[in-house]
């Protein structure tokens, strides 16, 4: 559409928990989008042969692998926390400013949480 | 239907597919990223694991072309601009889910 209106920039707008997970929630998108087009990458290094996995493998155990892994795996766990949301709302609940918040809250808190329990849960500690 | 109707329930529908493969994809990928290379090829070549991530990758590229563009359309002004982007992130949505899948299909082959 021809002369359609383009979303303001973020910093004019007074923050608020919801503008704040409505933002994070389409960075996350597109790290997202990323992080799995370096898990692909990842995949496709395992066709040329063990010698060249094991490059990455040592890489991925470094503290900066760690960190990259763990940031995607709070990335993920945000973006599905607040897909959950925009489901519910999508079923009509949830809009009052009260309950935005809160549910704004559980996801941005949730998502760190999920991240625990998905690292404890992944390296076999539950 | 209004395309941009087709559009939101495109997305709802993936999002609701991709919530359990991309919890199912985390979990798995925190386990065995510091695994051998015996060991992963072993995960990523037996089925159901195999299926899985295959079906991971097509609904995340597929939700995840359609999230972006949403992006592009509200913050790229330029017709021009907005319209090569959008056909560069169609272009790798399709083609990198395929290659990833097919070399999948020939680990430890």
């Amino acid at each position: 559409m021809e002369n359609r209106p383009l979303s303001p920039h973020i910093q004019i707008y007074k923050w608020h928990i919801s503008s704040l997970v409505s933002i994070s929630h389409r960075i996350t998108g597109i790290i997202n989008f990323f992080a799995i087009t370096l898990i692909c990458l990842w995949f496709a290094f395992m066709l040329l042969g063990e010698t060249n996995y094991q490059i990455i493998n040592n890489f991925l155990e470094t503290f900066l692998g760690k960190f990259i892994l763990i940031s995607i795996t709070w990335s993920f766990s945000f973006q599905m926390l607040s897909e959950i949301r925009h489901l519910i709302m999508d079923y009509g609940y949830g809009f009052e400013l009260q309950k935005t918040k809160v549910t704004g809250l559980i996801v941005i808190f949730g998502s760190i949480i999920l991240t625990i329990l998905i690292y404890l849960f992944g390296r076999g500690f539950v | 239907m209004l395309p941009a109707t087709k559009k939101w329930i495109f997305l709802r529908i993936s999002s609701l597919i991709l919530l359990p493969l991309m919890f199912w994809f985390i979990v798995n990928l925190v386990n065995f990223y510091d695994k051998t290379y015996i060991e992963i090829v072993g995960f990523l070549t037996a089925q159901p694991n195999k299926t899985i991530i295959g079906l991971f990758l097509v609904f995340s590229y597929f939700f995840s072309a359609l999230s972006i563009s949403e992006v592009f359309e509200d913050y790229i002004k330029d017709e021009k601009i907005k319209n090569a982007a959008n056909k560069a992130l169609n272009f790798f949505a399709i083609v990198i889910p395929i290659i990833t899948i097919i070399v999948i299909s020939n680990l430890g082959t």
